[in-house]
């Protein structure tokens, strides 16, 4: 899984994601709060908090599926400014997000293509990868997550575990620098979640940098480097998992894990 | 599970109401076998069928009619005065009273030939095997009876009744004299087929059909007189005339100086005997002709054809004077009546018909024999043949307890008769006769149908049909898979039953138009050469309707307010205004702009912009029911908008507009008729004009609507496939 987590460990220091006074605006809503966030490369971030608190719109914003209203990202190199003319913006969004790879809490499988065709669409048209080099590699994929045998289904076919598993597979294939999880257990039946958060955990053992919004707090205990309460547009608390469930400093903390708990 | 004592009775009663349905069927069975059998073996009982009349002629007086039959049997008619006073009585007079009929009998073939001698005391008549009887009218006896050697096809008697010509299978033609019944000349066979042999009026001359050409005769001599062929009018204007196709009917004129000949071709030509040019010609049947006769003065000609009409020409030059219509079948004999007031007409639609000349006017109908077609009589015993074989497996099989068994039963005696006794009863119900002669000639059709239902209720009563749908043995949920099978399967036979039923009584309904089938038959593949030009309009147009909706649906839900403006105007101009008004508009707005194009690019274009319009919605519909995850998926792997659009959101808004474009497609090749204004050649425009030029509208557009019919019927099974492999990514 090495071609897979092509960050090498010792660029440890320096942070692979760098956000800097972000805010986001909807209409008057103020969702994120002017927040910073360095990750690390190989690190877990886990962001768990209540709905409405701007996970998701936090996660979505690293990519540009929402456009920030302030401050800056920069990601692997590459920085965005929430002001930049239209051209170059549009350039470097496309750069960041071929390094920034997606799950999305409803999948968001294409229908009317097969398991690997959702895999090699991607590759194929984006980076002009050779239909028979994108097959191997999304068949090594397929195997990857376990589901070589699910090669030719369409997505109807398959349970919403195997469709998160596929889903997994299609952002990997290109090869992205991070990965970013909005909520990718949150669609599933309790039985099917298990096989999902396994995927996960190998590919954070794989070495991946991930972000990952999430209300597993087995995945976030078990795998996490880190652990943000993100509430009101802002971060409560950032913490080790040992210490952010066993001894929080804050008190939004504290009545957040009693309510879930 | 127990037995209960009520199970026990079900079983018994179910056990004797299936003992019952299998001694019913093995009734009907045998039965039908039975009647098959003895048919094709030639044996007496059978289906009352009309008598199919060969030839026709007339005494003197116009007094007594005779007809010779298919049956072998020459009728005779006293023909009533009132007839001959004129003008003669109106139509609903005359059908109330019936003719006195006369039935000789004697030949045991059919009767060809049928000629009463001058002076009205005797009557020739040949058969086709060969033989040639003179009968004595006063006492209805045969006098003398000559065997010429058959099988013949034609024969015909000179005028003056001296002789008889015969023209035989093998082509060879002979002359006999009837006062000798002595053969007394003869013709060799030829390469060129012989259908035809007519004598001159006092047995001078014979001539035969020979291919496209005619051929005459001194019958003294046998010696070759002239050839009628057809020849280059003008060279130089390629102006050919003659026949096309061989020669059916023949006629001398009573002065024996032209020659009539009527072709397959449908047209007559008028020869002149003397030089072997063609002094007149005629179209106006609509298929073969097939029997023709001049009036007394030789001034007007009467002609049959198998288009079932009768018609008259004037000369000189073959002027059609009148059509006379109603006959179901080919016409083969007819004759003038006392000075030309009347026609008489005998038909193989096993009529003999009377006409006024002056109105065209059907004054009298008579029947040597009330019955159904010759055609229903076959398709009966080949009805029985087959259902009784079938049904023979199906005996077998209902014995075993097999549900197929069952269900073909249920099918073979509910289809079946439908179509074998459905349309020959609604025939006789469109006969001209009152309500008696239709029952005596439908009654073992009506006693059919009775047992069928009998048998059908037999087969469909509760403790039968559990019977036979539950499998034997079988676990529970099986049966229950079993029965609800069966069900389906039951209710798929009983909705094309009613299918059927419908088309049955349609096409009976449509034969009460009294439909020129003979010019629809003439006329269908030109008209039917349209459904090419239609289809191809459709689908020129719906693609550029694709390509326009496409776009038109991209304006609509774009964010730029050209692009916007733009597609909501050409909505909205072209929603509002008529597609008639449209088309016009196209057709004669163009060239103001000096744009000249061909009239089926305009109609593509009118079509196409019209439906581009109305399939904007259906696509920005379809557009839109693409969730917004889709986008982002797409997006977030780093598609741009066009790949993301192209790759994503256009294949699975394809799979959802694809039924409603389906929809589109069959109303669009039903409006492209609209486009025959432009006199585009399609199917519409063609039948429009056919119709008009022969006053046949209703015939003509009934053809259009059929094949419209049969292309939406095609399209729909195609749309179905391809529907279902667009869905394939939706099986679960």
């Amino acid at each position: 899984m090495s071609e897979l987590t092509n960050t090498p460990e010792q660029e440890g220091s320096e942070p692979i994601i760098k956000v800097r006074g972000l805010h986001k605006y909807f209409g008057p809503l103020h969702v994120i709060r002017g927040v910073d966030l360095d990750v690390a490369p190989t690190e877990v971030v886990v962001i768990i908090g209540p709905s409405g608190g701007g996970k998701s719109t936090f996660l979505r914003c690293l990519n540009f599926l929402e456009t920030p209203s302030a401050g800056s990202i920069e990601i692997d190199g590459v920085e965005i400014k929430a002001q930049e003319p239209a051209g170059e913006h549009h350039r470097h969004i496309r750069e960041i997000r071929q390094k920034a790879g997606m799950v999305f809490q409803q999948f968001n499988l294409f229908p009317h293509m097969t398991a690997l065709g959702n895999i090699i669409e991607a590759p194929s048209t984006v980076k002009g990868l050779s239909k028979k080099e994108a097959i191997a590699k999304a068949e090594e994929l397929l195997e990857w997550v376990g589901l070589s045998d699910k090669r030719d289904e369409f997505p109807s076919r398959l349970s919403g575990g195997q469709q998160q598993r596929v889903a997994i597979a299609r952002a990997l294939c290109m090869e992205p620098k991070i990965m970013l999880f909005d909520e990718p257990t949150s669609a599933l039946d309790p039985e099917l979640i298990g096989e999902v958060v396994d995927v996960m955990e190998r590919l954070a053992n794989e070495g991946m940098t991930m972000i990952v919004v999430t209300h597993e707090l087995h995945f976030a205990q078990d795998v996490a480097d880190r652990v943000i309460l993100m509430a009101d547009g802002g971060w409560a608390e950032t913490a080790p998992p040992s210490e952010f469930f066993t001894n929080p400093k804050e008190e939004r903390t504290r009545q957040f894990l009693a309510h879930i708990l | 599970m127990m037995a209960s004592p009520m199970d026990d009775s079900k079983a018994r009663s179910s056990a004797a109401a299936v003992r019952l349905l299998l001694i019913l069927v093995a009734i009907t069975v045998v039965l039908s076998l039975l009647f098959a059998l003895q048919y094709f073996l030639g044996s007496p009982i059978r289906l009352s069928v009309i008598s199919e009349i060969y030839d026709l002629d007339l005494d003197p007086n116009t007094a007594l009619v005779a007809v010779g039959a298919d049956d072998g049997n020459i009728y005779l008619w006293d023909v009533p005065p009132q007839i001959n006073t004129s003008p003669p009585p109106d139509f609903e007079l005359a059908q109330e009273t019936t003719w006195t009929r006369h039935v000789w009998t004697g030949h045991t073939a059919p009767v060809i030939a049928v000629t009463f001698a001058p002076d009205g005391s005797t009557l020739i008549s040949v058969s086709q095997d060969g033989e040639i009887r003179i009968w004595d009218v006063a006492s209805e006896q045969t006098r003398t009876s000559i065997a010429a050697g058959g099988p013949l096809v034609d024969a015909d008697v000179s005028k003056d009744a001296s002789s008889v010509a015969v023209l035989g299978q093998d082509g060879a033609i002979q002359i006999w004299d009837l006062a000798t019944e002595k053969q007394i000349q003869s013709v060799a066979p030829d390469d060129e087929e012989r259908l035809v042999v007519a004598l001159n009026a006092d047995g001078t001359q014979i001539a035969a059909g020979e291919g496209k050409n005619a051929q005459t005769w001194d019958v003294e001599t046998g010696e070759p007189l002239q050839t009628l062929q057809g020849y280059w009018e003008d060279e130089e204007k390629e102006d050919w005339v003659g026949h096309e196709k061989v020669v059916t009917a023949l006629q001398f004129s009573p002065d024996g100086q032209t020659l009539a000949t009527g072709s397959a071709d449908t047209t007559i030509l008028f020869w002149d005997l003397e030089s072997g040019k063609i002094v007149a010609d005629s179209a106006g049947h609509w298929a073969t002709v097939t029997t023709m006769v001049f009036n007394t003065e030789g001034k007007v000609l009467l002609t049959g054809g198998k288009d079932s009409k009768l018609r008259t020409l004037r000369l000189p030059g073959g002027r059609s004077t009148a059509i006379y219509e109603g006959h179901l079948a080919t016409v083969y004999g007819a004759a003038f009546g006392l000075q030309s007031d009347t026609i008489f007409s005998g038909s193989a639609d096993g009529t003999l018909r009377v006409w006024e000349t002056a109105n065209q006017k059907q004054v009298h109908i008579e029947w040597p024999k009330y019955g159904f077609q010759m055609a229903w009589g076959r398709t009966l015993a080949l009805w029985m043949l087959v259902s009784g074989l079938l049904g023979a497996i199906c005996l077998w099989g209902l014995w075993k307890r097999r549900i197929w068994s069952h269900l073909v039963a249920v099918g073979l005696y509910l289809l079946g008769p439908i179509v074998v006794l459905g349309l020959p009863l609604f025939e006789v119900i469109s006969y001209p006769l009152s309500l008696g002669p239709k029952l005596q000639i439908a009654w073992p059709l009506l006693g059919l149908v009775a047992w069928y239902l009998v048998l059908l209720v037999a087969l469909l009563r509760e403790p039968v049909a559990l019977y036979y749908e539950a499998p034997q043995a079988a676990p529970l949920s099986e049966q229950l898979v079993a029965s609800q099978q069966t069900l389906k399967t039951r209710f798929g036979i009983f909705s094309l039953a009613v299918w059927i039923g419908v088309l049955v009584i349609l096409y009976s309904v449509l034969r009460r138009f009294n439909l020129d089938i003979a010019f629809m038959g003439h006329y269908l593949r030109f008209i039917m050469a349209g459904s090419g030009l239609t289809m191809a309009v459709s689908a020129a147009s719906i693609i550029l309707a694709i390509i326009l909706a496409l776009l038109g649906a991209l304006g609509r839900l774009s964010n730029n307010p050209i692009a916007n403006g733009i597609s909501s105007f050409y909505i909205s101009l072209i929603r509002g205004t008529p597609l008639l008004v449209q088309i016009f508009i196209w057709y004669l707005g163009l060239p103001r702009l000096g744009i000249i194009l061909q009239s089926v690019v305009a109609g593509i274009l009118a079509l196409g912009v019209n439906y581009g319009a109305y399939m904007t919605e259906i696509f920005r519909a379809g557009i839109q029911a693409i969730g917004k995850g889709q986008y982002e998926a797409a997006e977030a792997l780093g598609m741009s908008r066009g790949q993301t659009f192209r790759r994503i959101v256009l294949p699975q808004a394809f799979r959802v507009v694809i039924p409603p474009i389906g929809n589109e497609f069959i109303a669009m090749m039903k409006d492209s008729s609209l486009v025959s204004i432009m006199s585009i050649w399609e199917l519409t425009y063609r039948a429009q004009k056919i119709g008009r030029q022969n006053f046949r509208n209703l015939e003509t557009f009934l053809i259009a609507a059929a094949f419209y019919w049969i292309l939406t019927v095609m399209f729909q099974l195609l749309q179905g496939k391809l529907e279902e492999y667009m869905a394939r990514s939706e099986r679960r």
